[in-house]
């Protein structure tokens, strides 16, 4: 069974059909949100003491820092138990970007959508070029997939290190962990490095030390490998974060023989990179979890994951949503669904059918309740939900927020109505269970992890292996972040060694010729960024968009409460966080929390830009004139 | 001055807060505070000014312009805020995906700047457009901190104007902060605007600047930074006032059109265009606009002087223009303006390159050649310039040694 929650079935031959049962299949019966700690009511002053612990303390962290974009998230902490025991994750930022792609030149969409995120423009344009290419009808050549993919390669060389070198890092640096476990340190300033071979750090504390914000070694070092990512990233895609040379059907880019060269002599800088950050993550994951297993419950969360794949195979991608299972399973970063850790599903149509979006507790109106929706079925007569992307309408309504009613500009994605978290660790996890990349040199699946060899640069020819998580928490998180740039390493170098392949033969070719089509089309883009789960939906008529919608990873992982009343992946992850620094209680730092929290790898540029539907906008303070649109 | 006071308080501040940390010892601390503690430098080569604050603010901003400054390297980010820079101030920055201090620690910074409580001058970069919370009713389009007193959502647009007049400088960073960019595009239902839209053409900073602007959808990192570094340089007597042009820009970086300086230029010149995504000439007629947008990637390029738009195959869509994105759209179709000059350097251009053939074919011989057959083992056998082309090098060689003695 796929679906445990929705109202779809599977026939003897596969086929998704409705149950019906009399009424709205879809039909959602709201519960009041969950709350963890009842706060006292004001005035009444007769909440029982026992209602509530002893010794909460409200923290408001607003905003979130070292994350992209804008985050607030609102936790109680119980200091008597020394743990966070409730959550509220916040995206503080509207700016109604797909409002403003109505009516546009489809075309244009690769651009203008680009500028939704300015930390993974890259994934954007292209996810978009590729639903633009679905509606077009139109197949980029190899090379030019070839391309895109390498190029993606790239964007996550500068993404990884980022987050762990200049976001996640100093909160495992000995500058923090000083002020917040002492004991640690000494600790660390005693325990061998298990990869000092590697990486050359003797000590836990030297790595600590080098993960010191600003001034430590790995830190500055982060900074610099950004740099040679991107780098990579503009020999394919030519602009930085934002791509110029993305067009329907492939790219514009002008490919000489020394865009494979280069691009090969920074990648070998790459590989011993990629040894030395799987090393020194796991000497420090593995030096926390060791010294205090309650570690392992910072940001725990049951293993409920979404993915959609990305780098497609070049024989296999035809762009259309009709074969979009079988280009989609092709991929060498499997798509999936993960429910408890056991994969569900790794079919795109499956995935997409599955997908509501939910805007109970979120600054907008549900739009269900104001008319018929647009689509019932998916191109190939798959149900979809009235709350599905395609059917979105959005009406924005900004008022205070209220914990209990709306508090946040993200909405609330579902996949079966449960919660689903995203991120490259999910990607190799996804890509570990489905088993069934073609065998090359470079990457394959162990069955309960991935085993990828890394060639000899200034280090020799490593075989780095990553294992699945037995508790998904903020260490794994890191952890798998931290191999998941050997993992893109490995792809890429399959990658270029097609690249030279269709070089050697002529095929050099990167763009297919389109006209725009005049009548009524969709396309569905379905990608991955840095940080996992990414689509572009659109619909299109007589050369114009009518509608462009685009969901994000970290739409799924920041989302708010659902109407069922169950929290988002961050406020989960949160919840029940225990508070493990050895000071009292006047220095707590919450500094778990926000390990939690930044291990997601929270970017919110991209998370409140979404699905417009059709542009319909109500104001109620307001002078404009536009409104008379 | 718009008044704050839309926001009802917190609903959820119900039980005692964390403390605030002060102690400036403590990594955790509001910068402000730490940055006390540092003993200031006291090199010999140091200008009167030692530490500047900066302030690094969002509004309606994808974050590309934190990472294309985060990526640039004439100076690189770090150098400036470790001092590395001999001469230039410390820079202590205040920013979300930088600062390690978070929440109501990282607010402190803002409040304390807004409330003149800083030991050293601070500049305010913005990155992104101004919404109007206007048109939020109770709500916020960019909520930024909360009041510690109240608990009162406070908006990033407030900061901007509690701050600007006590700041030395305001840059607006990015087409969204300059111009209003995208968020500000047909459409628009916050309606987004510019910095300098926002505080207007009467405002100056304590150093008495209106809005310094430094377009671009994201911009070249190295053009923020260096901008930012070009006016500390002359804070402290290093080098001259930056020249800015009249809409605020550094005029040194964005004077030129960047089709002066694309590598694709002389295919123009030459009359050749590219037809088809992936040709190495012109891309005019695939809809490049470079020919008249102020901009510097062709000769910088975007990364450490890798990348930029034409030079990889890209066409420029008018990405730091106060015109973008409207004026520009749809982007890929060739602008109405190229058919003129197009058609004009086809036939001009033509031309010159078919002569331009000629004079190679004989720059491709050696003197040494001259009556023989190529050395190459490369080659097939290939012939000398004969009849009429090897006149033309005659005739060519003769105007070209007239003043020294002969023809070679
Ligand atoms: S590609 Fe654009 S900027 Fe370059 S020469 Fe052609 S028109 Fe000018
Ligand atoms: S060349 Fe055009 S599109 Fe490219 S950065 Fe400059 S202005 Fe923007």
């Amino acid at each position: 069974m796929c679906f445990k929650n929705l109202p779809i079935e599977f026939d003897s031959s596969g086929k998704a059909r409705l149950i019906q049962s009399g009424g709205d299949p879809f039909a959602v019966t709201t519960s009041p949100i969950r709350q963890y700690v009842r706060p006292t009511e004001g005035g009444s002053g007769g909440a029982s003491p026992s209602s509530a612990p002893p010794r909460l303390r409200e923290w408001s962290i607003d905003p979130v820092t070292r994350v992209a974009g804008a985050l607030a998230v609102h936790t109680t902490l119980d200091l008597e138990n020394r743990k966070a025991v409730d959550a509220y994750s916040m995206a503080m930022l509207f700016r109604g970007y797909e409002i403003i792609l109505q009516g546009r030149d489809p075309r244009d969409a690769i651009d203008i959508s680009s500028r939704a995120c300015g930390v993974c423009g890259g994934v954007h344009s292209t996810v978009s070029s590729m639903a633009i290419e679905q509606a077009f009808g139109i197949v980029p050549p190899p090379l030019g997939v070839v391309v895109r993919n390498l190029g993606e390669c790239a964007e996550m060389f500068y993404d990884h290190p980022i987050h762990l070198g200049l976001l996640a890092g100093p909160d495992y640096s000995t500058a923090l962990v000083q002020m917040t476990n002492p004991e640690l340190v000494v600790m660390a300033e005693q325990t061998p490095a298990k990869n000092a071979h590697i990486h050359g750090y003797k000590t836990v504390k030297d790595i600590m030390d080098a993960m010191n914000p600003l001034e430590g070694e790995i830190y500055l070092e982060a900074l610099e490998y950004t740099r040679i990512g991107r780098i990579m990233c503009t020999l394919m895609f030519g602009k930085f974060p934002h791509p110029s040379t993305l067009v329907p059907g492939g790219v514009s880019t002008t490919i000489t023989t020394s865009t494979f060269n280069e691009f090969y002599a920074q990648l070998a800088k790459i590989f011993d990179y990629a040894k030395r950050l799987a090393g020194w993550w796991d000497d420090i994951c593995d030096f926390f979890l060791e010294a205090d297993p309650a570690y392992e419950q910072v940001g725990a969360r049951p293993s409920n994951l979404i993915q959609t794949g990305i780098w497609d195979d070049p024989n296999v991608y035809d762009a259309t949503y009709k074969n979009i299972d079988t280009w989609g399973n092709a991929r060498y970063s499997a798509p999936g669904v993960i429910v408890d850790g056991k994969l569900v599903t790794t079919d795109l149509t499956r995935i997409n059918m599955g997908i509501e979006e939910f805007v109970e507790h979120s600054f907008y109106e549900d739009w269900t309740k104001k008319g018929p929706v647009a689509f019932e079925t998916d191109p190939l007569g798959n149900p979809l939900s009235p709350y599905h992307m395609m059917n979105k309408v959005t009406i924005p309504r900004p008022e205070g927020k209220n914990f209990k009613e709306k508090y946040t500009w993200d909405t609330a994605p579902r996949w079966d109505r449960m919660s689903m978290e995203t991120g490259v660790y999910g990607r190799m996890w996804t890509t570990a269970l489905a088993d069934n990349l073609q065998p090359n040199d470079f990457l394959n699946s162990t069955g309960d992890g991935l085993r990828m060899v890394m060639p000899r640069h200034e280090l020799p020819e490593m075989v780095l292996e990553w294992k699945i998580p037995k508790v998904l928490n903020a260490f794994e998180r890191n952890r798998g972040r931290a191999y998941g740039v050997a993992f893109t390493a490995s792809i890429a170098m399959i990658n270029l060694m097609q690249a030279f392949e269709y070089w050697r033969k002529g095929e050099t070719k990167t763009a297919t010729k389109f006209k725009v089509p005049q009548d009524e089309r969709v396309g569905y883009g379905y990608w991955e960024a840095g940080r996992g789960y990414l689509s572009h939906h659109l619909h299109m008529d007589k050369g114009k968009l009518l509608n462009y919608q685009i969901n994000t990873p970290s739409t799924w992982n920041a989302a708010p409460r659902d109407p069922f009343g169950e929290p988002g992946p961050y406020e989960e992850a949160i919840v029940d966080t225990p508070i493990l620094e050895s000071v009292s209680d006047d220095n707590i730092k919450g500094i778990d929390i926000l390990r939690a929290i930044r291990s997601f790898d929270p970017c919110m540029p991209c998370t409140t830009h979404m699905d417009t539907g059709r542009g319909i906008i109500t104001r109620e303070v307001n002078s404009c004139s536009c409104t008379l649109e | 001055m718009v008044q704050y006071t839309k926001v009802p308080d917190h609903p959820h501040n119900e039980n005692p807060l964390l403390p605030l940390i002060t102690d400036p010892a403590d990594p955790l601390a509001p910068i402000a505070l730490r940055s006390t503690l540092l003993e200031p430098n006291t090199d010999q080569f140091q200008g009167p000014l030692e530490k500047v604050y900066l302030f690094w603010i969002v509004g309606a901003s994808c974050d590309g312009c934190t990472i294309a400054v985060t990526g640039a390297t004439h100076p690189r980010l770090e150098d400036l805020l470790l001092g590395r820079v001999p001469g230039l101030p410390r820079v202590e920055l205040i920013h979300t995906v930088v600062s390690v201090e978070s929440g109501p620690e990282w607010t402190e910074n803002l409040r304390m700047a807004a409330a003149g409580e800083l030991d050293a001058p601070f500049l305010i970069c913005w990155e992104g457009s101004i919404m109007d919370e206007t048109y939020s009713g109770d709500g916020y389009w960019m909520g930024l901190g909360e009041d510690r007193e109240t608990g009162r959502q406070i908006t990033s647009l407030e900061w901007l104007d509690r701050m600007a007049p006590k700041a030395a400088a305001v840059v607006a960073v990015g087409t969204c902060a300059t111009w209003g960019g995208i968020p500000a595009a047909a459409n628009n239902p916050t309606n987004a605007k510019g910095v300098m839209d926002h505080l207007g053409k009467d405002y100056r900073s304590t150093l008495g600047l209106p809005v310094v602007n430094v377009p671009g959808c994201s911009p070249v990192g190295d053009n923020i930074i260096e901008t930012a570094a070009a006016a500390l340089l002359f804070l402290n007597g290093l080098a001259p006032l930056p020249e800015f042009d009249e809409l605020g820009r550094p005029a040194w970086l964005f004077t030129e059109t960047v089709h002066r300086h694309c590598p694709r230029a002389g295919y123009y010149e030459e009359g050749v265009f590219a037809e088809e995504y992936g040709d190495k000439e012109c891309l005019v007629e695939l809809g490049c606009w470079g020919p008249v947008v102020q901009c510097n990637i062709a000769e910088r390029g975007i990364v450490d002087g890798h990348g930029g738009c034409m030079n990889m195959g890209g066409i420029c869509i008018g990405c730091t223009m106060p015109g973008f994105p409207d004026k520009f759209a749809p982007f890929y179709a060739a602008p109405p303006g190229s058919f003129l000059s197009g058609t004009t350097s086809r036939a001009v251009g033509g031309f010159i390159r078919r002569v331009r053939r000629l004079t190679m074919h004989d720059k491709q011989r050696s003197v040494r050649w001259q009556d023989d057959e190529l050395p190459s083992g490369w080659a097939r056998y290939k012939t000398q310039p004969v009849g009429a082309e090897k006149a033309v090098h005659r005739f060519y060689s003769k105007v070209q040694h007239h003043n020294d003695g002969g023809s070679q």
